[in-house]
């Protein structure tokens, strides 16, 4: 018996001294290679009547998945890579609801997502079936972050903040140049996005002494102004309210400039088309026009490589891009303090955030009821064919022209 | 019905039955939901346009109306949503009945009847953009609450079973149509109105109440879809497109046929998904549904049962 339990016991001895030493040897290396990617849903309008819009955040939500994997990706997670699940909602409320399920069957840990409202709310729901955290890059509505989702983040301001601030803004630059503006037309889109934003205008504005001639509703897609127009050359506005989609943003600002419509000043809420391709597309046309949007801290190093980055490509630093990315970091973040992709961690690393490494001009994060405090956008004004940012005057980087020069 | 074809309905019932016990993920689940929420719909459509030969371009309206009428009544009211079901059935039926009298009463048939239910829909598109009750275009949005007493489940395979059994009721009454004296009626009015008036049948009556069933069916559906997704908004409830998936099904399954919406909805749900997952370049899958779609509208006029039916009677003759 012991003869032939000697040679087996020497032989296990063998094998298990010869696997501690690879474990003590090897594990590292193996595990190291081995971490298991982090799947992240990017939930994009990539086509319908928004997909230039959901290219963009799809690009700057891949862009700061390739930069994190380069820098090595989690480390806290061995160094795990993100991977990028695709989704496309189409812009409809039922694909993107589709898409949540496809990505939870992929495993993700948390989706970015999804640009419309309507779908916006809809998807979170869906992911909040699962648990799974969501990232929401744009998506307006106050509803968003009202609603007691525990797994709904947005870094940026829903609508209501956006409103309030543009008031302060408009109220600011119109005092700056001796309350020339003292009626205003809006005109919106007629999506949850554009009416809440539309409707809070008209409730605001004659808090600043502007009162409101009328409010515009038109349908998405618009493929004619025409009328709008005439109807607002009609009512002499002093300033135009906007807040739409990319295409109707630029159809009708196109439309009032070849009607030579005169207004002291277009200023956009959230204005879907305000942005480099506009300015540089339509130079005539964008020049003076004023958004109050989402935009990066301009004096901020960061937020200029990445627009460098961006440009080198050929593509235009939409908000759209910088917001997808920003958002795919602030997941990543929580996962590094989470040391996990466990869905519950994740989303208290999320509700605990305080990333300050952005370059939004937000501050640290601090989220209650999944809307970060810190979440303020800026004044835009195209001058010169570029995108300036003329308030708060803390980011300015050049004085707001206003009222604007009539046309000849 | 043969022997032969009842065994075929047994099987087909035991494997939708059993789907989502086979089915891979919650979202091939999904997929099943959607495809039989659209045969669903198409067979709304298929009763008016197909049985009846009045074809619709908005049939939205009622989707819409029912949509609107139970989110309202359950997210405003706080009435129970299967409780505020029925009365989405009842006001799609209304609608129906309300749009059949009038576009009938004038006469309106063929394209211009087509045309004045498209007209229908966008009216109540832009109502339900600027009335207050239904929250313009800021839409409704209901609470997620995940119970069952609730109409909303957190396995889909729930809302798999809750569609199959509106898609089994609605084939019921394709069913019972192919078989009454109403759907004979509906049948003489579709092939020839005045021989059908000729013969005695009181056509504006026959016609109405067909549009009062398919808007309840419509209706029904309408409610099925806001407990699915918790939100509707105008665009989403009166949009054209779900007229147009209406009529698509129905038109690539076989127009007035029992089966037709559900094979066409299999059909769609199938090309669809196939594109998806094939394509992965942006929009690329979407061109390859469209000329799919079009090769099946260009080939097949009668539909898929169509073919079916052709290749049926040929192995007949073959055999004979």
């Amino acid at each position: 018996m012991l003869t032939t339990k000697g040679p087996i016991a020497s032989r296990r001895r063998v094998l298990a001294g010869g696997a501690a030493l690879a474990g003590a040897l090897g594990a590292p290396a193996i595990s190291g290679a081995q971490a298991r990617p982090v799947r992240i849903g990017l939930l994009h309008p990539v086509t319908g009547f928004v997909a230039y819009s959901g290219a963009q955040g799809r690009l700057g939500g891949q862009m700061a998945i390739d930069e994190i994997n380069a820098a090595g990706g989690i480390r806290s997670m061995g160094g795990a890579r993100l991977e990028a699940v695709l989704g496309d909602t189409q812009a409809k409320v039922e694909v993107g609801v589709a898409e949540v399920e496809k990505m939870n069957e992929a495993g993700v840990a948390a989706i970015v997502g999804c640009f419309q409202s309507a779908v916006v709310l809809a998807t979170t729901q869906a992911a909040a079936k699962y648990g799974i955290p969501y990232a929401v890059d744009v998506g307006a509505s106050d509803l968003i972050t009202t609603r007691g989702l525990k797994n709904v983040f947005r870094l940026k301001p829903g609508f209501g903040k956006c409103v309030d601030e543009a008031i302060k803004a408009l109220d600011g630059i119109n005092g700056g140049a001796g309350k020339v503006a003292k009626s205003a037309v809006i005109v919106h889109e007629s999506s949850e996005f554009g009416t809440g934003t539309a409707k809070l205008l008209a409730d605001r504005l004659p808090g600043i002494n502007i009162e409101v001639r009328e409010v515009i509703k038109h349908d998405n897609p618009t493929r004619n102004f025409d009328n709008v127009a005439l109807r607002i050359r009609s009512l002499r506005p002093d300033v135009l309210m906007m807040s739409n989609y990319q295409n109707e943003y630029v159809l009708l600002a196109r439309t009032l400039h070849q009607q030579r419509v005169d207004l002291a000043g277009m200023f956009s809420v959230l204005g879907g088309g305000f942005n480099y391709k506009f300015a540089k597309d339509l130079p005539d046309v964008a020049e003076h026009m004023m958004d109050y949007n989402h935009w990066f801290a301009p004096t901020n190093p960061k937020a200029q490589a990445m627009k460098k980055k961006v440009e080198a490509t050929g593509t235009l630093f939409t908000f759209e891009v910088y917001l997808a990315y920003n958002a795919v970091k602030l997941i990543a973040d929580a996962l590094e303090r989470a040391g996990s992709a466990d869905k519950e961690k994740l989303t208290a690393a999320l509700a605990s955030s305080t990333w300050a490494d952005h370059f939004m001009p937000y501050g640290p994060t601090r989220f209650v009821d999944g809307q970060n405090q810190g979440g303020e956008a800026a004044a835009l004004q195209v001058l010169k064919g570029d995108i300036e940012v003329v308030y708060p005057a803390q980011f300015a980087s050049a004085k707001a022209v206003f009222p604007k020069p009539k046309f000849g | 019905m043969s022997a032969r074809a009842r065994l075929l309905l047994a099987l087909g019932a035991v494997a939708a039955l059993a789907l989502p016990l086979v089915l891979p993920s919650n979202y091939a689940v999904n997929v099943a939901v959607m495809i039989l929420f659209s045969a669903f719909l198409g067979q709304a459509w298929n009763i008016a346009g197909g049985f009846a030969g009045q074809t619709s371009f908005g049939h939205v309206v009622f989707f819409g109306t029912g949509a609107y009428a139970s989110t309202i009544l359950h997210a405003t009211w706080g009435w129970n949503p299967w409780l505020a079901w029925p009365m989405a059935a009842l006001a799609g039926g209304a609608v129906g009945l309300g749009i059949g009298a009038l576009a009938f009463r004038a006469g309106l048939r063929g394209s211009y009847f087509a045309l004045v239910t498209l007209a229908f829909a966008e009216v109540f598109r832009i109502l339900a953009n600027s009335a207050e009750f239904t929250r313009g275009g800021l839409g409704i949005l209901i609470k997620a609450d995940a119970r069952a007493a609730n109409f909303q489940f957190r396995d889909p395979a729930w809302f798999y079973y809750v569609a199959l059994a509106l898609v089994a009721a609605s084939l019921a009454i394709a069913w019972w149509l192919r078989r009454s004296r109403f759907g004979a009626q509906l049948a003489a009015i579709r092939e020839n109105e005045d021989a059908a008036r000729a013969l005695g049948i009181d056509v504006l009556r026959a016609k109405t109440l067909c549009m009062g069933i398919s808007g309840a069916m419509a209706g029904a559906g309408g409610t099925f879809y806001a407990q699915k997704y918790l939100y509707i908004d105008p665009t989403i409830a009166f949009g054209v497109e779900k007229s147009v998936e209406m009529l698509l099904v129905s038109m690539i399954g076989g127009a007035g046929t029992v089966f037709g919406p559900l094979v066409g909805a299999v059909a769609l749900g199938f090309v669809g998904e196939a594109t998806r997952a094939l394509t992965s370049a942006q929009g690329l899958g979407l061109v390859v549904y469209g000329i799919i779609l079009v090769a099946i509208v260009a080939r097949l006029p009668d539909g898929l049962i169509g073919l079916f039916a052709r290749r049926a009677a040929r192995r007949g003759g073959r055999d004979a």
